[in-house]
């Protein structure tokens, strides 16, 4: 799956990654993976960061599937 | 019902020719309010800013920018907002934003082009980076930010 990263978490993730998965799971277990293969910036990817899919911002149970694109979104700045 | 345009600029932002591009559209209003919001040549760390750049969703970003704006038009008994917002890089006192209101009255426009500034300044989805000489600062709301949005309820 292809997932971008906004703000301050590009620096750590880098704006885009591709990101293997096997088989559907919720965007909670995805951040889980993604903290357990960036240890050092697991701590970014805590609530109030967003995920979003389709431009529809989505929770933490919701299901994401291998080709889905998928970003997060830190708190905005404000303009 | 409020004549509201909102725009997302990559490239130029040119205060002088909104202004004039709704002087020209507002018969009938009595009173514009306009703010140009520029980019500070010092950070909040008190170093010189090199660039600031300001991070944009493609679809989430404008939408939140309409979204202000039409908050502003439904609050307040305007005949037209303006909101024009630049996005990438911006270089030290160059116009980030510029936001005006029309109305018949002047408290009405005064009171609108506030309100769509203190959204503006916590609800617009950007994430702002301050580019200094010996490296970078990500920008987030101050409680300062927060507490004049709150005020408007």
């Amino acid at each position: 799956m292809k997932i971008h990263f906004y703000g301050r978490l590009a620096d750590s993730f880098g704006p885009d990654i591709d990101f293997s998965i096997a088989e559907s799971c919720s965007v909670d277990d995805l951040r889980m993976r993604l903290a357990a293969e960036h240890p050092d910036a697991a701590s970014l990817l805590g609530p109030p960061v967003r995920a979003c899919v389709g431009d529809m911002m989505v929770a933490g149970d919701y299901v994401v599937n291998p080709n889905d694109s998928v970003e997060f979104l830190p708190p905005v700045s404000g303009g | 019902m409020t004549n509201a345009i909102v725009r997302l600029e990559p490239a130029c932002l040119d205060p002088a020719l909104e202004l004039d591009q709704l002087l020209r559209t507002v018969a009938g209003a009595g009173a514009i309010v306009s703010f140009v919001g520029l980019a500070r040549a010092l950070g909040k760390n008190g170093l010189p800013v090199e660039r600031l750049v300001l991070e944009h969703h493609p679809q989430r970003t404008l939408h939140s920018l309409q979204t202000i704006a039409q908050d502003g038009a439904d609050r307040f008994a305007v005949s037209h907002v303006r909101v024009v917002h630049r996005c990438g890089e911006v270089a030290p006192h160059a116009p980030i934003v510029f936001v005006a209101a029309a109305s018949i009255h002047r408290r009405e426009a005064f009171q609108a082009a506030d309100y769509l500034m203190d959204r503006l300044k916590t609800d617009a989805e950007f994430w702002k980076r301050e580019d200094h000489s010996d490296g970078s600062t990500w920008i987030e709301p101050t409680e300062t930010d927060y507490a004049d949005r709150n005020r408007w309820g």
